[in-house]
């Protein structure tokens, strides 16, 4: 196929999904960032912890509005995160300097590492890039920030995916553990 | 009929549009995380795997005929072209006292017994007839099986590959092989036309 007739695309969009479906997406991303963010400004609020990070909205689409997906996964919402999260720390260790690097940087390692363990999660990209330019708050949790928010606070998400997407006849998850 | 058969030559590609698969994925209640063209691919792909799959499993023992008609290692040439013509086949296995698949006898054989320039088909024994007057097979008269037959007779058994007998009738030149049991008995026979009852060969479009 010619480059330029590439751009095109070469087939439809998927079809919209029914109205019970989109209740329980809702639902599902209501308790589950209701949870996170709960714990984040009820609880931890004057600690230095932090518990909800904007991945955790990405991961949200994923696990309550596309539970069939590969991507939304416990083994990819999990691994996606924490891997994302070690390289972003760890990027941000190495080049405290020149954020415009370390940025780039850790997005471009968290998708190359959570392709190689089959852990994809696009909300990774977003946790390994909020450990860059995440501000003060964040870096002064240095490797914390892998367990607390990444790992604690996709694992209450993944709960609540369990409790919640399992109730309705139609929908079941996960497809897979691991 | 199959002149070769190979793995390629066998798969076809389902007859599926983007818009079936469109309706399909409306059927399945949940957001499906894949374009229809996507999974127009892979439903392609695997419909091939699974072609292929059914083209190596396949085994003698599903598309042979059982009802064979076989003749003995003494019976008359007489015989053997009678039951041929009444049975409709073009060749049959030769059995001797033991049961024993001992060779083969098939139309090829006749025909070379009764043409003479070296030409082994049907048309060459008319052209003989009618040029040296008088029936080519009178040569063979009297005859039985066992002087004509193709001996060793190559056989398989019930459970050799179907993709391993086309091979075979490719490299041997034959168009029938006779199946053996466990026990060496003979079970049934497998013709280039019964390859054409595979399961990638029936409703589609090959």
């Amino acid at each position: 196929m010619k480059y330029w007739q590439k751009m095109r695309g070469t087939t439809k969009s998927p079809p919209r999904v029914s109205l019970v479906e989109i209740a329980w997406s809702w639902l599902g991303a209501f308790l589950g960032i209701l949870a996170v963010a709960y714990l984040n400004y009820q609880i931890l609020s004057g600690t230095t912890l932090v518990m909800v990070i904007g991945s955790f909205g990405a991961s949200a689409v994923l696990i309550y509005g596309a539970i069939k997906s590969p991507l939304a996964q416990p083994r990819n919402l999990m691994g996606g995160h924490v891997f994302s999260a070690i390289i972003g720390v760890s990027v941000y260790k190495l080049l405290p300097a020149a954020p415009w690097l370390a940025a780039p940087l850790a997005v471009a390692t968290a998708i190359a590492v959570m392709h190689a363990t089959r852990t994809l999660h696009p909300p990774g990209g977003a946790t390994a890039l909020i450990a860059v330019i995440g501000g003060a708050k964040i870096h002064s949790l240095g490797y914390w920030y892998v367990l607390v928010p990444a790992g604690l606070g996709a694992l209450i998400m993944l709960a609540v995916a369990l409790l919640v997407n399992n109730i309705p006849r139609t929908r079941s998850y996960p497809e897979y553990w691991f | 009929m199959v002149e070769r058969l190979t793995a390629d030559q066998g798969k076809t590609a389902p007859d599926i549009s983007d818009e079936d698969i469109y309706e399909a994925m409306k059927e399945i209640p949940g957001y499906l995380d894949i374009t229809p063209g996507d999974f127009k691919e892979v439903y392609v792909l695997a419909y091939r795997q699974a072609q292929e799959r059914l083209l190596h499993r396949a085994t003698a023992k599903e598309i042979m005929t059982r009802e064979v008609a076989w003749v003995r290692v003494d019976t008359p040439l007489q015989e053997v072209a009678e039951l041929m013509a009444q049975r409709g086949v073009s060749g049959v296995p030769v059995l001797d006292g033991a049961n024993r698949v001992v060779g083969v006898i098939s139309e090829k054989d006749f025909l070379k017994r009764m043409s003479s320039q070296g030409i082994t088909n049907f048309m060459a024994v008319v052209a003989g007839c009618l040029r040296d007057k008088g029936c080519k097979a009178v040569g063979i008269r009297g005859r039985q099986a066992d002087d004509l037959m193709n001996s060793p007779a190559v056989t398989v058994r019930e459970d050799t590959p179907v993709l391993e007998i086309a091979a075979l009738f490719k490299e041997k030149a034959i168009n029938r092989v006779p199946v053996l049991d466990a026990q060496g008995r003979l079970a049934g026979i497998v013709s280039r036309g019964d390859l054409l009852n595979l399961a990638p060969f029936r409703g589609g479009k090959a």
